[in-house]
């Protein structure tokens, strides 16, 4: 019997692999991430609003909101290195449209113990009234996730935790007492045996269950797209987040010293589900299509609640395949997925939704996290 | 700026048009992907309870830039057609009732109003074969608004039309539940200007209105666009107070000049039947009003949104570059 060459196989180098492999390697297991993109954190762990979630953004699901705050001081604890915090959050509320009201929202923040207060008048004056009944200062990050990439990185290596990066997993199937995983690297096919392996890959989850022959989960993708734009002088240092209906939301991203602009209408292109058969139309390959972008679109919404907003500079967009649980299209909850010997024994899935979501995995998989281990 | 450069939005009310929804969004894509590079298509349904939904919905996977507003229930043409402009974010919206409006006229339309006109609205030029006494109220109603109230609404007047979005903005903060396109964007000022158009008519179920429900639409028009009719009561109050003065000092008079005062049972019922006559004239416009404001301090929404859905649709650039390729042959023509 060969022995297998890993205690544990991460595949998918994105903030939830990274940390598991990390969190892995502190019971001095032998772990290896492999990550198909020429760099860590490269995919949906870059393409996000890097909102580092305080709660706010789930007034209609108090579990969410809730562990949203534990997590953002575990993270802010950990990470803090990674994290922008020198800007104002304002959340504001829409007239109409919007499923909460004003006084519903303070009421949810006072229940989570969110800081929330009302907005300067200066601020205030910024927003038209006639469509926006509120604004509040909220407490709320961004991470860079370019520091937040190098941080990983150097953790990873100091804790002998060897990453292989343009790997491509293809498909996993049982060894011995191990599972081993069949692997392309640019171009080069080769095989990696582990004793446990974890599918971190977000939107390609199914793409190596059904390569592999196992069920696949139920998934829904979005095909999202982020505005990155120049904001006018006055709203540099800020961040406006409307809640809560067809609106918009503009936050720093760090990693390239603009703002992102999304809207819950435009943000999203185009949807779909896996279904068994049909796998993954492709994540892959509707990154790779061009989409006609709508960052008009979103500007010119967004200026009907912010009017200086109609002089954001656009600059780029970025694109990327969003995963969520076909629940969370109903209410304003966000799980994780977590499924431990899905199909193969050892073999368990994760699927992250927010920066936070990592303390919550290890917690269920009941890894000891930064916090349990003093 | 070029002709792509200008977003244009459109705003079509639907209420169980099922049968012609499909030929009406084709038709306006179609117009909109030759000649602007960024729009949006808005349907508001009013309630349906006919298959429209279910139409909409495929059609969602098939259009780009297409959002659906279903409404709670059925609110009626004009609060649909509010409920778009509250959510669209064109530069130039176009109001069109998809039965009757050519979409084929939007970029005439819209060039009108980016040559300065706020406010571009359509005439209809083959108005639609009325009862009589539809006719003749219609008469009545315009003469009154147009002489007395002062209200520049031209004859035939549909509700297709181009709104800039400044003339958009003005008209949405009016937050009456009595909200009337027609009579709103003529009085919010700016530019004006009227085009004449053939209506087509796709087939659709007919919404034609009744006498009584044609009557009920004066009235409120009337009384939401001005309060000349309760002027008017006050006046007539007025006149019967010193009619009633005149003849008090008549009675006063009989009292010390006439000798047998006895009589006079003709004048008695004569004035009681004149001034119940006032009375009851004054007390029907005054109740009209005491309506309305109760209506408007209950200061409820004026409709409720169920859902909204937006396109979903894969969107190869090769397709669209084509097509773009296509309307540069076939540029509309300016209007000047």
């Amino acid at each position: 019997m060969r022995p297998l060459e890993y205690d544990a196989l991460v595949i998918g180098g994105g903030i939830v692999g990274c940390t598991l492999a990390l969190q892995l390697s502190h019971s001095g297991q032998r772990v290896l991430v492999i990550e198909s993109e020429p760099d860590l954190l490269a995919r949906a762990s870059f393409v996000n609003q890097a909102r580092v979630h305080q709660g706010y953004h789930y007034p209609r699901s108090l579990l969410t909101g809730m562990r949203s705050r534990i997590n953002f001081n575990l993270f802010v604890g950990q990470y803090g290195d990674c994290i922008e915090s020198s800007f104002d959050q304002y959340y504001a509320i829409g007239r109409y449209f919007s499923k909460i009201t004003a006084s519903q929202f303070k009421l949810f923040c006072s229940r989570i113990r969110a800081v929330l207060e009302p907005a300067p008048k200066s601020v205030k004056a910024l927003f038209s009234s006639h469509w926006i009944e509120e604004v509040y200062r909220a407490k709320e990050y961004a991470f860079d996730a370019v520091k937040l990439k190098n941080r990983l990185r150097a953790d990873l290596m100091s804790k002998q935790v060897q990453i292989k990066l343009n790997c491509e997993a293809t498909k996993v199937e049982q060894f011995d007492l191990g599972l081993k995983v069949s692997c392309t690297t640019l171009g080069t096919n080769h095989e990696i045996t582990a004793a446990q392996v974890f599918n971190c890959t977000y939107s390609q989850l199914n793409k190596i269950l059904t390569a592999s022959g196992l069920p696949i989960i139920p998934l829904k993708h979005e095909m999202t797209e982020l505005a990155l734009v120049e904001v006018p002088a006055p709203l540099r240092n800020a961040g406006i987040t409307v809640m809560d209906g067809p609106f918009f939301s503009i936050m720093p991203f760090p990693a390239r010293g603009l703002h992102t602009l999304s809207h819950v209408r435009y943000t999203p292109h185009h949807s779909w589900h896996d279904k068994p058969n049909e796998t993954n139309r492709g994540a892959k390959r509707c990154v790779a299509q061009r989409y006609q972008s709508k960052y008009t679109h979103m500007i010119k919404d967004a200026s009907r609640y912010v009017p200086l907003l109609e002089h954001c500079r656009y600059v780029e967009s970025l694109w990327e395949v969003k995963t969520v649980l076909p629940r969370s299209e109903v209410d304003d909850s966000r799980p994780i997925l977590i499924r431990s010997n899905h199909g193969l024994k050892n073999l368990t899935c994760i699927l992250g939704a927010k920066i936070d979501n990592i303390y919550d995995v290890f917690n269920e998989l009941q890894i000891a996290g930064p916090g349990e281990r003093k | 700026m070029p002709v792509s450069d200008c977003f244009v939005s459109i705003v079509a009310p639907l209420f169980n048009d099922s049968v012609i929804v499909a030929d009406f969004v084709t038709d306006v894509i179609q117009v909109l992907r030759q000649n602007y590079s960024n729009y949006e298509l808005v349907l508001v349904d009013d309630g349906s309870d006919d298959n429209t939904t279910a139409i909409l919905n495929e059609l969602l996977g098939r259009y780009e830039c297409v959002r659906v507003i279903r409404l709670s229930r059925r609110f009626g043409e004009e609060i649909a057609i509010f409920a778009g402009l509250d959510t669209v974010i064109g530069d130039f919206v176009v109001v069109m009732i998809p039965n009757w409006d050519p979409p084929s006229l939007i970029p005439e339309l819209v060039q009108t109003a980016r040559a300065g006109s706020e406010v571009v609205f359509g005439v209809s030029s083959a108005p639609r074969a009325d009862t009589i006494s539809i006719r003749v109220g219609a008469a009545i109603f315009d003469w009154y608004c147009r002489k007395v109230l002062r209200l520049s609404v031209p004859k035939n007047t549909t509700q297709f039309r181009v709104l800039s979005r400044q003339a958009v903005n003005a008209v949405i903060t009016v937050k009456n539940v009595h909200r009337y396109l027609r009579i709103l964007s003529a009085d919010v000022g700016f530019a004006k200007a009227s085009f004449n158009y053939q209506p087509i008519n796709r087939g659709g179920p007919p919404k034609r209105h009744g006498t009584w429900e044609a009557i009920t639409l004066a009235t409120d028009i009337i009384i939401t666009a001005s309060t000349h009719p309760l002027r008017f009561a006050s006046w007539l109050g007025v006149l019967a107070s010193i009619i009633n003065l005149l003849y008090a000092s008549y009675v006063v008079a009989t009292f010390f000049f006439k000798e047998r005062v006895a009589e006079g049972w003709t004048t008695l019922s004569l004035q009681n039947a004149l001034m119940f006559f006032f009375v009851f004239l004054i007390m029907i416009v005054t109740s009209e009003y005491i309506g309305h404001i109760l209506v408007e301090t209950l200061n409820r929404p004026i409709y409720y949104v169920l859902e909204e859905k937006n396109s979903s649709v894969l969107v190869a650039d090769e397709d669209r570059r084509n097509i773009v390729k296509e309307s540069n042959e076939q540029e509309p023509a300016n209007l000047s």
